[in-house]
């Protein structure tokens, strides 16, 4: 016993470090949404406050930018109403499937694998979890955690995000993932070899989900990834540094790996817009 | 030595600020950020005791993950260089470390070789990057992204904490 006690006083530091060590990575592995949601409670409160104050300051620098994008989108806007315009006899209440919320970028982060996006509407406005958000120019994430003033999103640049998207022109469906690195291109797998996928064709979201709307832009395609020529050539794609990142996706026979390029820079976003659904449960109970 | 601990806590306040809101929105080619924040684990005195300065810098860590939305990993990465910092002195510097901290860290970077400088850095950095980008991702699938973007991360944060160091330095004097 004296023996023991002797040895962890001679190895303290060692002890102390390894008390600390598990501590955080404690509390790395239980940050599930619940857990995670009551510490995002608390840093919502030091750190959103000191960056809304930040950002006060910021949105001066990009008022040119957000008046240019601000007049595109007005542009669409009209365009599109004037096609509405043509059906005015039809009952709109009665094809009312989504609603739409405008929000503000607090902080917006690209430098990490899980990238999230903090805006300043909260449960207070409405918002709750998955509830899908897009900019002006396509998509952005879907609502992750929400407090009364605050929500986070989870960007589509994260490696764990999966989005439901389609081929416009052929109706191909397919799974939208990020590499890890490229922040104006995203990947476009599980489409059949069969498809006839042409670089330029457009991507829109698929509409499986009821997160999204069907048909909302997101990127075109950029480049087409065949599985079996990457089995051929395999040893020039290693030597080659710049296809090294594609050696991360997990190729299956038969199925084509697409990259697409997207729409809407993340980078610099300013104004996004909330879609919530008015039949997701009626259709989530349909699903059981 | 009061004195020191006031130190401590302005460099504390300052680096933290600093690096969650300025550094952390740097986003050079859109998603590499420099840690500066290393620099106050590199410069931290040395003649506090270890166990001291593993508490400080893992409430150090903390801080800097409520900034960045990440829980614990910040934590992780800024204790394990707390207690292996003192393992590289005394592998990068040899004799000239002594444990006792009579020599304060300015010596260490005055009076020492370029390569010495440059292997002190450096693996402080290689090390505290590796650890945060691992934790990241947490699965064995990514580990290829994970060196490439240690890599390049490491060349940026190795510029500005030089560069750093040495305003710290030159307004000592």
């Amino acid at each position: 016993m004296q023996q023991i006690i002797d040895f962890i006083i001679r190895k303290k530091d060692v002890v102390v470090y390894f008390i600390l060590l598990s501590l955080s990575l404690a509390l790395i592995l239980n940050s599930n949404y619940f857990q995670k949601s009551k510490v995002l409670l608390l840093s919502n409160n030091i750190s959103n406050y000191t960056k809304e104050n930040l950002n006060f300051f910021n949105e001066y620098f990009k008022l040119k930018e957000v008046n240019f994008q601000l007049s595109e989108e007005n542009l669409d806007l009209k365009n599109k109403l004037e096609k509405t315009n043509i059906n005015t006899g039809l009952d709109s209440l009665r094809n009312l499937n989504f609603s739409y919320k405008n929000a503000k970028v607090i902080s917006n982060n690209l430098s990490s694998f899980k990238n999230k996006i903090i805006i300043n509407k909260g449960s207070n406005d409405g918002v709750k979890s998955e509830m899908g958000v897009i900019s002006s120019n396509g998509i952005v994430g879907i609502i992750n955690n929400t407090t009364p003033k605050f929500s986070s999103i989870i960007s589509i640049l994260n490696i764990e995000m999966k989005i439901n998207a389609k081929v416009k022109r052929t109706k191909h469906f397919g799974t939208l993932e990020w590499d890890g690195f490229n922040t104006r291109h995203l990947m476009l797998n599980d489409i059949s070899e069969t498809a006839n996928i042409k670089v330029g064709d457009t991507i829109v979201t698929g509409g499986m989900s009821l997160i999204f709307p069907e048909g909302i832009n997101i990127g075109i395609v950029s480049e087409i990834i065949n599985q079996n020529e990457f089995n051929d050539s395999v040893v020039r794609f290693v030597g080659n540094i710049n296809k090294a990142k594609y050696l991360d996706f997990e190729f299956k026979e038969n199925y084509l790996n697409v990259e697409v390029k997207l729409h809407n820079d993340i980078s610099n976003l300013n104004n996004v817009y909330i879609i919530e659904s008015f039949n997701k449960q009626e259709f989530q109970k349909l699903k059981e | 030595m009061a004195s020191v601990y006031l130190l401590i806590l302005k460099r504390f306040i300052f680096f933290t600020l600093l690096q969650g809101l300025i550094f952390n929105n740097f986003d050079f080619f859109d998603i590499y950020d420099p840690y500066i924040c290393l620099v106050f684990l590199i410069t931290f005195p040395i003649k506090i005791n270890k166990i001291t300065f593993m508490i400080i810098s893992f409430f150090f860590g903390f801080v800097l993950d409520l900034y960045s939305d990440s829980i614990g990993i910040n934590a992780a990465a800024c204790l394990s260089i707390a207690f292996l910092r003192s393992y590289i002195l005394s592998f990068v510097f040899g004799s000239f470390y002594d444990p006792h901290g009579i020599k304060l860290i300015k010596n260490y970077v005055t009076e020492s070789t370029f390569s010495q400088k440059f292997l002190y850095l450096s693996s402080i950095i290689i090390i505290h990057h590796l650890i945060i980008f691992s934790l990241e991702t947490f699965s064995f699938n990514f580990i290829s992204l994970v060196i490439y973007k240690t890599l390049i991360t490491f060349s940026i944060s190795l510029i500005f904490c030089t560069t750093f160091i040495y305003i710290m330095i030159e307004n000592e004097k």
